[in-house]
């Protein structure tokens, strides 16, 4: 049995984009929060704060998580991709390639969220029917473009179904 | 180089926005990204209560607490006049005596981080003693109401509210009144007259990204706030007045906002936060919750009395409406919306006989402002339905009786104002077209259209300033927020094209009343079209500029002088922009800055300005129905902006996708829903708005381009428009699909099967 | 934000139960948090400690046993929705589970914290109906097993003692020539109701049926009285009747007004998706699928 008392800290050692980080985080402390006061990596952003609207979410070895809604201390052992993790160097990520070809951003407060659910649905399923990335993009929420141009630039990053085959 | 007609060579074009890659990247900078050194946190404690006295508030505990740097009452705003408000000066920075709706802040505290905060905020004590509340129109306007306000407020910053007309005695703060022709005699000898009354629901902006501020006062008395706001200069203009300094000694610099939709319009947090750094001595961030922002400000709901009446022939004879809009407890911007908006109820018709009415009336609910749509969505709801209704009587198709009673290009709105500056035909008939609309719909489906025309503010200002540097290279200097809407690409896109520079050469610096030019608002779709047309001029003013120093070099006349990639040129002679700056200022230094000011003044019509633009939007849509569940689904939809001319054809489409999806939003789900003055649904569990999985199948933005519109290049403005036939269009659909017509949005499942049991089952009162 | 707490990590069900009958109110149990974490932001709940049962050995597990098909109350959606031995026995739950709220939830959110939260807006607990499902709690005292039905007695209730802590939920899966289907239908982000049937079908007659409906009312419930007028129909009958049955199941339904809708509307959407379910799992039986479709519904 282990414990970490109340106004205590307890070690969280993670990969963060790639990156070992150690950090020392109290219980309550939400993900969201050490991300973004301690890591300085604000793409990920507080909007509705219950897990409805995906402007949070990040990926915990690779799944998509609410990250206003998940303890830090969870993270520990664990790899965590933010949006800022998206892009290998100054080389976009295709999905952010598409997201700006396609005019998918507006005002760009959805935008993190949506490339990482993107990225996780593609991981998951490289050639998803329109159908699928709406139903995948349930709990993304966007009050800018509509949807419209969010779902092109996904299904733009689809591998074709004959070649997936 | 000249990709379009017209010879442009950026404007026209779909570039890449300029704030795509920091968005794409999660590097772009919002309000809540901003930090200050020895910055505290707010929090604030809210009315559990919608309408109560406040006997007791004791916060001696809360100060207590380490960590805690400011903890501030209504009684401890001492230093500041305590109320605020654009339209009305009736908004208490904290509530004081009372407190007028659930939600409204009573006690703000502001500590080292957010968790001492609400610590401190645990100890606060306040007693209260409810009071009667009023949360619907029929209670507020009942005789003997409880009254939501007994003082007579003080007037805002607008000079065409001075004049306000509150009912004494009555929840009604203002009333706008219109008259032209004669209504009465006009019904008698009408061949139909319709009467039907529609409501508009409590909706919210739900902007991603809630309200928020962040205010630091120097060391000389100078107050600076950092703020999520779509009008800094009317932040800058109360913040002046509250805490009596000069303008020139405020400064508000506005990061991104994540979307606004109207909802930032005005001062929002940045009063509180200012008083909060004021006794706190340092920077103070205050941040909304979503949750908060459902207390803070919402659209006006509305209930809408029309009567409409036609010839034999079917042109409209007569319009009146009797509107009453519930703007909630506190005035904000509503007085204006309910004058702006009922002053074009007739929208794109031409109308002789007009009699309008509608009340501002207070209710014990969070404040009612602006919305993408400034009120006009709520009277296009009745007015575009009942054009259905009259089709059906009279025997006629819903397109062409509209086609009929269109006005016609150039043909005043009203004796002495705007003439229409759009083809309003061309756009219906693309409408048509685009929903084939003459095409038998397949069985189980219907169609349904609308169309709408709306006023931009007037009179407004738009300043811009464009600076050449001497490497030839130029910043844009506007106060445009860019909310989404892609302002600062377009801005871009204007003084790139003009200055004959590639756009990476361009420039847009953020808005920062202390650096950037006044610029009213960055709403009513007015940006493109004001403050595009003074870059436009002041990037034609370092043009002019050029041209006369190169004039100068040459020995030719500048009007015998263009400018080409970066250059002056003459034949074949070519002048770079760094070469002309050096020849003029005998060194490599200096710049050149050009001015545009675009200020079309007041004017003798009702409102005191005319619209320098029309906005002109229609919108078909082809539904299918789950009889038994009553819910509808777009099977497509359809919509058409008259923008002149597109400076950005991809952002044009994305502001319609956008606007549809919202308006689809109060057309099928979103509500407000108060429970004996409780807010049930402010949060986004219960108050739903549209998904991925809403999109229509097929959705469909076209655009008319005559390059006949008041902004640059023939543009104007496009964002509201899309979002205002949309309700209609449905219901509209609806009643031709099932012959049940809905005059209550919005049109949830439960809602229309209610309507289409009540159909089916025989009444005594059909 | 979330006030301060402590956190512990049992090692053992009984060190987690100890925690608990020491702390009482003051403790809580965490599992995903998607639930927890919500209300302890939101401060309906305030607590001194948090009690993290995620770990504690075999709870997140998911297996046969003795013909039973046992889930650990720590299992995500997620884990459901994947799940061998869930596909093998109880295909239906992992269908449901891939359409829980949404894949954030379901990549942390559990089994046993959907139950023990009591929402009476989920889709878990209506589905688990169909297999009559039982939870096993645990204290250092001992172990008890409650059917599902007694252990969900109220809206955000359950008969889970302080000390008790959800380690398990046994599902029976089906008789042989059983196939199920599961509707839900709503605006917002929970469902406004959800239905789940099975039919057992043999030599061309249902012998048996099972429907249970959540989400109307302030628990799921089992219908016996509509699952027995079907008993003896030949699939043609359920096809053509379906809807006498969806009657019997409006009638019998506990329906509140909330958000949602109101308790008459929600009745009569109880007639809909049950006759609309029935339709489902009787083409099913019959080696169809339908794919028609509804705004606002998904059939699984």
């Amino acid at each position: 049995m282990s414990a970490i008392p109340i106004r205590s800290s307890s070690s969280v050692r993670c990969i963060v984009n790639g990156r070992p980080v150690a950090l020392e985080v109290r219980p309550e402390a939400l993900l969201l929060d050490v991300l973004r006061d301690r890591l300085q990596l604000k793409g990920a952003r507080r909007s509705c704060d219950m897990q409805v609207c995906g402007a949070c979410t990040v990926l915990v070895d690779g799944a998509p998580v609410s990250a206003c809604t998940y303890l830090a201390v969870e993270v520990d052992g664990r790899e965590v991709t933010t949006v800022e993790g998206l892009a290998d160097g100054d080389r976009l990520h295709p999905l952010q390639e598409a997201f700006i070809d396609h005019g998918a951003v507006q005002c760009g407060f959805c935008t993190a969220g949506m490339l990482l659910t993107a990225k996780a649905l593609l991981a998951e399923d490289p050639s998803p029917t329109p159908e699928r990335v709406a139903e995948y993009l349930r709990g993304s929420l966007c009050r800018c473009t509509g949807y419209r141009k969010i779902l092109d630039a996904i299904l733009a990053c689809a591998t074709p179904k004959a070649a997936a085959r | 180089m000249t990709g379009r007609p017209g010879g442009f060579r950026i404007v026209g074009q779909s570039v890449r926005r300029t704030d795509a890659l920091e968005k794409v990247t999660g590097r772009a900078r919002y309000l809540s990204d901003m930090e200050l050194p020895g910055m505290a946190h707010a929090r604030l404690l809210r009315s559990p209560y919608a309408h109560a006295r406040l006997l007791h508030v004791d916060v001696r505990a809360a100060r207590e607490v380490p960590g805690v740097h400011a903890v501030l009452a209504a009684s401890d705003l001492t230093f500041c006049d305590p109320f605020y408000g654009p339209a009305l000066r009736d908004r208490p920075l904290l509530a004081s005596e009372v407190v007028r709706y659930e939600g409204e802040p009573v006690v703000a505290v502001a500590a080292v981080d957010e968790a001492t905060a609400a610590e401190a905020l645990d100890l606060v004590e306040v007693e209260y003693e409810e009071l009667p509340a009023v949360t619907t129109l029929e209670e507020a306007l009942a005789p003997g109401a409880p009254r939501v306000h007994t003082a007579e407020p003080l007037a805002g910053h607008f000079s065409d509210l001075s004049s306000l007309r509150a009912k004494p005695g009555t929840n009604i703060c203002h009333q706008f009144d219109y008259t032209r022709g004669d209504v009465a005699t006009a019904l008698a000898g009408a061949h139909l007259v319709l009467e039907e009354t529609y409501r508009f629901p409590r909706i919210q902006h739900y902007s991603m990204e809630p309200h928020g501020a962040l205010a630091q006062w120097d060391d000389e008395g100078g107050l600076t706030v950092w703020a999520a706001t779509q009008n800094p200069f009317s932040v800058r203009s109360e913040l002046a007045k509250m805490f009596a300094l000069n303008a020139s000694r405020i400064r508000i610099a506005v990061p991104l906002l994540g979307g606004g939709f109207g909802g930032k319009t005005y001062a929002k947090l940045e009063p509180l936060a200012a008083a909060l750094a004021r006794v706190a001595r340092r920077p103070v961030r205050l941040l909304a919750s979503v949750e908060d922002a459902f207390r803070t400000v919402r659209r006006c709901s509305a209930r809408v009395r029309l009567t409409l009446a036609f010839h034999r022939d079917g042109r409209i004879a007569a319009l009146a409406c009797e509107a009453d809009f519930d703007i909630g407890a506190y005035a904000d911007i509503a007085p204006r919306v309910i004058q702006k908006a009922t002053y074009t109820t007739t929208g794109p018709y031409r109308v002789g006989h007009v009699k309008l009415h509608s009340n501002a009336v207070y209710t014990n609910t969070t404040p009612g402002g602006a919305f993408r749509g400034f009120g006009v969505p709520q009277l296009v709801w009745g007015v575009e339905s009942m054009m259905d209704v009259a089709a059906d009587r009279l025997g006629r198709d819903p397109v062409d009786l509209r086609r009929q009673n269109l006005l016609a290009h150039g043909e005043e709105f009203a004796p002495g104002d705007t003439p229409v500056d759009g083809k309003l035909e061309e756009s219906l008939g693309r409408l048509a077209e685009a929903i084939q609309w003459s095409a038998a719909a397949a069985p189980g489906r219907a169609k349904g259209i609308a169309a709408m025309m709306k006023a931009s503010v007037a009179p407004s200002v738009s300043e811009a300033i464009v600076r050449l540097h001497a490497d030839g290279s130029a910043n844009v200097l506007v106060s445009t927020v860019e909310m989404g809407q892609g302002a600062r690409t377009v801005m871009a896109q204007i003084a790139a094209e003009v200055l004959a520079l590639p756009l990476d050469r361009v420039r847009v610096v953020p808005p920062d009343t202390s650096i950037t030019p006044y610029d009213q608002t960055s709403s009513s779709s007015r940006s493109t079209t004001m403050v595009g047309r003074a870059v436009q001029e002041a990037a034609q003013d370092v043009v002019d500029q050029l041209r006369k120093i190169a004039a100068d070099m040459l020995g030719e006349p500048a009007a015998r002088l263009t400018v080409l990639d970066g250059a002056v040129v003459s034949g074949a002679q070519r002048l770079a922009y760094p070469d002309l700056l050096d020849h003029h200022f005998g060194m490599r230094g200096g710049e050149l800055i050009g001015r545009g000011v675009v200020a079309p003044g007041r004017t003798k019509t009702a409102l005191g300005g005319s619209t320098p633009f029309w906005e002109v939007a229609m919108g078909g849509a082809e539904i299918t129905l789950d009889e038994e569940t009553g819910a509808i689904a777009i099977e497509s939809y359809a919509s058409v902006s008259d923008v002149g001319r597109c400076i950005n054809p991809q952002q044009c489409a994305a502001q319609d996708e956008g606007a549809v999806m919202q308006g689809l939003g109060h057309t099928l789900f979103e509500e407000m829903v108060y429970e004996g003055g409780q807010l049930l649904n402010a949060d986004l569990a219960g108050y739903r708005v549209p998904r991925a999985g809403d999109v229509p199948p097929r959705l469909e933005t076209l655009f008319v381009e005559n390059g006949d519109g008041a902004g640059p290049f023939g543009a104007k403005g496009v964002g509201e428009g899309g979002l205002i036939p949309v309700s209609p269009a449905v219901g509209n659909a609806l009643a031709r699909l099932t012959g049940v017509r809905m005059r209550e949005l919005p049109m949830t499942p439960e809602r229309v099967w209610r309507a289409l049991r009540a159909r089916t089952r025989p009444t005594t009162n059909p | 934000m979330l006030r301060p707490f402590a956190l512990h990590r049992p090692a053992t069900v009984a060190e987690a139960s100890e925690i608990l009958a020491q702390q009482g109110r003051d403790a809580a149990l965490y599992a995903g948090g998607t639930e927890l974490l919500l209300i302890l932001k939101e401060g309906l709940l305030r607590v001194k400690s948090l009690v993290d049962i995620k770990r504690l050995p075999g709870l997140a597990g998911i297996r046969a046993d003795n013909g039973h098909l046992l889930i650990g109350a720590a299992a995500t959606h997620r884990a459901v929705e994947h799940a061998p031995e869930v596909h093998a026995r109880c295909p239906l739950i992992a269908r449901v589970a891939r359409h829980v709220a949404n894949v954030r939830v379901r990549s942390v959110g559990t089994v046993g914290g959907n139950l023990a939260f009591a929402d009476p807006h989920s889709d878990l607990a209506t589905a688990f109906l169909l297999f009559d499902a039982t939870v096993r709690l645990a204290a250092q005292a001992g172990e008890r097993e409650l059917a599902l039905g007694d252990f969900v007695v109220g809206p955000y209730e359950t008969s889970r003692r302080d000390e008790e802590i959800l380690t398990s939920v046994r599902l029976t899966p089906w008789p042989a020539g059983t196939v199920g289907a599961y509707v839900k239908y709503g605006l917002h982000e929970r469902p406004t109701l959800g239905v789940a049937v099975a039919l057992t079908v043999a030599g061309g007659a249902v012998r048996g049926a099972r429907i249970a409906v959540g989400c109307v009312g302030p628990r799921p419930q089992r219908l016996a009285g509509a699952e027995a007028r079907l008993g003896g129909w030949s699939l043609a009958d359920v096809e053509r009747r379906a809807g006498e049955v969806g009657a019997e199941a409006a009638a019998a339904v506990d329906a509140v007004d909330d958000l949602h809708g109101s308790a008459e509307y929600k009745r009569d959407m109880t007639r809909v998706f049950v006759r609309r379910a029935l339709l489902v799992a009787a083409a099913r039986s019959a080696g169809r699928e339908s794919h028609e479709r509804h705004p606002h519904t998904v059939v699984v």
